[in-house]
């Protein structure tokens, strides 16, 4: 572990230097993701404006759910953004043996390979509506409210990454699943609306099928008392090992698949 | 320090009819057909010997460099390196190996050249004085200065192989294995690479593993040959027994200013086979070098003929492989050859 977490310094510092010899890209990335980012938010207050709740859920409340998915899924697109690439950048042109015959981990390597500047523009637009979002909630703020949301946050993350990750991992077996990893990716814009407003269906399909529900309601659900999930949103950071379990378990049979075939 | 007993690798093709009904009849009914691209296959290499392992397009020679590395488990037979099953043990197998595939590069794609050798550095875990020492060496050998700040993808073929070299070299592993490094290389660099794996080998006892089309990679380079056809091995054995058996043909191609009246010469019938020419003015003759010299030939042909010019052609290993693979073919020569080697 500490062996992993110095690699991936020596890592980032790469990617870094890298990025600051193009500041210019580096800076549109992060500016058209924050542009793209308000555009959403401008279209829900518009919305506020001619009514004031939705189902019983105010504007800022809203907005709260909405900041902790834009920052949870920051961590996704920081950090493990490479997982979109791995068909047609890894498996198809045979750059993965390259990963294979060192003595790491791949999917570390994978995910180390790259360092995604537009993820800090996700980032600084979540936090700047988590902070818009929060002090007009009713709620006392102090440490254990504090470390209880980085904890959701990062459990949203984790979920991302892990929905990403076993989707990706279709790709050992067929051309290049990208295709499939974007639809369900879509599938999150949903999640960053209260549950509630939903049929029945679609509120169990993101709980327990692809569990969006986990990357911003539910753990956002944990600070607003009259959810009425405040006790379920408690099981987020358990939802977000199991899923990294089985995502890790699921690319551990692809890649033996890969080792059979060769392709 | 490498053994491969009865090694054996099938790949599972889905097999399907042409165009987009036989694409969707294979959805609902898969045929499968089954491709042997090793079959069987026995060798073992001690440490610090260079063996050029090589054979025609597609014999299974990659296959098997992939199986040795780790990253492609065998349907059936054993590999050990360094007493390590590498396809169960990949990653500790991979901290005593190098790799080269000379169509893909090792190397970080976006980043320069010295900051790829850093993280291999932290990769690796090679103390820092090794790896000052080892890069120190590298670069004068190789001469790599120059390229050293530029991100991969801007060098040349060239460029970006003296680069891989090292990369594989960086860790001081035991084996190292390069498939096909000299692929498409002009020959000053081919002799630059050449001289460097033939270096590293001398002085720290790498042993090398070598598939290349190049006769040239081999003669300087390896001491042992392995030919592998079709997935067999055909031979095994030292390079100059090799020569000495298979490697005695000769062809002289010689330029004619008519060739439309060729035929060959009376004094030269027998003993010099015409092999089949496309082009309008040459003409070209295949003869063992040990029972008819090339002179005579030669002047057999001057004497009768006007040629405008001549070029006699190396001993190619692609001949010696097609040779042998056709003495196998007449029966039983096969056995005797495995058991001269
Ligand atoms: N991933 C794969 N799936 C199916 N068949 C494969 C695969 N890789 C190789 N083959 C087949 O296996 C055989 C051996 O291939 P291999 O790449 O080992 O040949 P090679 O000796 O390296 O040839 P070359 O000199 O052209 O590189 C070939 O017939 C090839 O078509
Ligand atoms: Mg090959």
């Amino acid at each position: 572990m500490r062996r992993y977490t110095r690699l991936y310094w020596e890592f980032a510092k790469s990617h870094m230097k890298v990025m600051m010899e193009y500041r210019i890209d580096f800076l549109i990335g992060v500016f058209s993701v924050m542009l793209e980012q308000f555009a959403s938010i401008f279209f829900v207050k518009v919305v506020f404006d001619h009514i004031e709740q939705i189902n019983g859920w105010s504007f800022y409340e809203i907005l709260f759910i909405y900041g902790i998915a834009a920052t949870g899924r920051s961590i996704h697109q920081i950090f493990f953004d490479n997982l979109w690439t791995l068909g047609w950048q890894y498996i198809r042109p045979g750059k993965l043996d390259r990963l294979l015959i060192r003595p790491v981990n791949p999917l570390f390597h994978v995910v180390a390979d790259r360092l995604h500047q537009d993820g800090f523009g996700q980032l600084i637009i979540g936090l700047i509506i988590l902070g818009t979002a929060i002090p007009q909630l009713d709620l006392v703020w102090g440490a254990a409210e504090i470390g209880m949301l980085v904890i959701m946050i990062i459990s949203s993350g984790l979920i991302f990454v892990a929905i990403n990750l076993f989707f990706a991992t279709f790709s050992f077996w067929m051309i290049d699943s990208l295709p499939i990893v974007w639809a369900v990716f879509n599938m999150s814009d949903f999640a960053r609306y209260p549950l509630t407003i939903y049929h029945k269906g679609i509120r169990m399909f993101l709980t327990w099928v692809v569990p969006y529900g986990f990357t911003a309601f539910y753990p956002a659900a944990y600070f607003i008392d009259k959810s009425g999930y405040k006790e379920f949103a408690l099981w987020t950071p358990v939802a977000a090992i199991v899923c990294c379990v089985i995502a890790y378990a699921f690319w551990n049979r692809g890649l033996k698949a890969f080792a059979s075939t060769g392709s | 320090m490498i053994t491969v007993e009865n090694l054996k690798k099938e790949y599972k093709l889905v097999k399907r009819d042409p165009g987009l009904k036989g694409a969707i009849k294979s959805l609902f009914n898969r045929k499968y057909e089954t491709k042997h691209a090793v079959k069987g296959i026995d060798f073992s290499i001690e440490q610090g010997e260079t063996v050029g392992y090589i054979g025609a397009n597609g014999a299974g020679k990659s296959t098997t460099i992939k199986m040795l590395t780790g990253i492609l488990t065998p349907t059936s037979g054993k590999v050990t390196v360094n007493g390590l099953v590498p396809y169960e043990n990949r990653q500790k197998n991979a901290v005593n190996i190098g790799v080269v595939f000379g169509q893909r590069t090792q190397l970080f794609w976006d980043i320069p050249v010295r900051e790829s050798y850093n993280l291999l550095k932290h990769i690796y875990e090679i103390p820092e004085h090794e790896y000052e020492e080892t890069i120190g060496m590298f670069t004068e050998v190789l001469n790599l200065e120059p390229l050293l700040g530029i991100p991969v993808r801007q060098l040349s073929l060239g460029q970006k192989m003296r680069c891989e070299l090292a990369a594989a070299f960086l860790h001081r592993p035991s084996v190292v294995y390069l498939d096909e490094p000299t692929i498409g290389l002009d020959i000053a660099v081919k002799v630059k690479i050449r001289k460097f794996i033939k270096e590293m080998n001398q002085r720290w006892g790498t042993t090398v593993l070598l598939t290349t089309h190049d006769m040239q990679d081999i003669e300087e380079i390896c001491d042992r040959i392995i030919i592998i056809d079709g997935g067999t091995i055909l031979y095994d054995g030292g390079l100059d027994e090799i020569k000495k058996q298979f490697g005695q043909k000769r062809v002289i191609h010689f330029e004619l200013a008519d060739k439309e009246k060729f035929v060959l010469p009376a004094s030269l019938d027998g003993q010099v086979e015409l092999l089949p020419n496309e082009e309008e003015t040459k003409v070209s003759l295949s003869f063992d070098h040990e029972t008819v010299k090339s002179s005579f030939v030669i002047s057999e042909m001057m004497s009768m003929y006007e040629i405008g010019d001549l070029n006699i052609a190396d001993p190619k290993i692609e001949t010696i492989v097609e040779e042998l693979y056709n003495k196998q073919e007449q029966g039983g020569k096969h056995e005797e050859i495995l058991a001269n080697s």
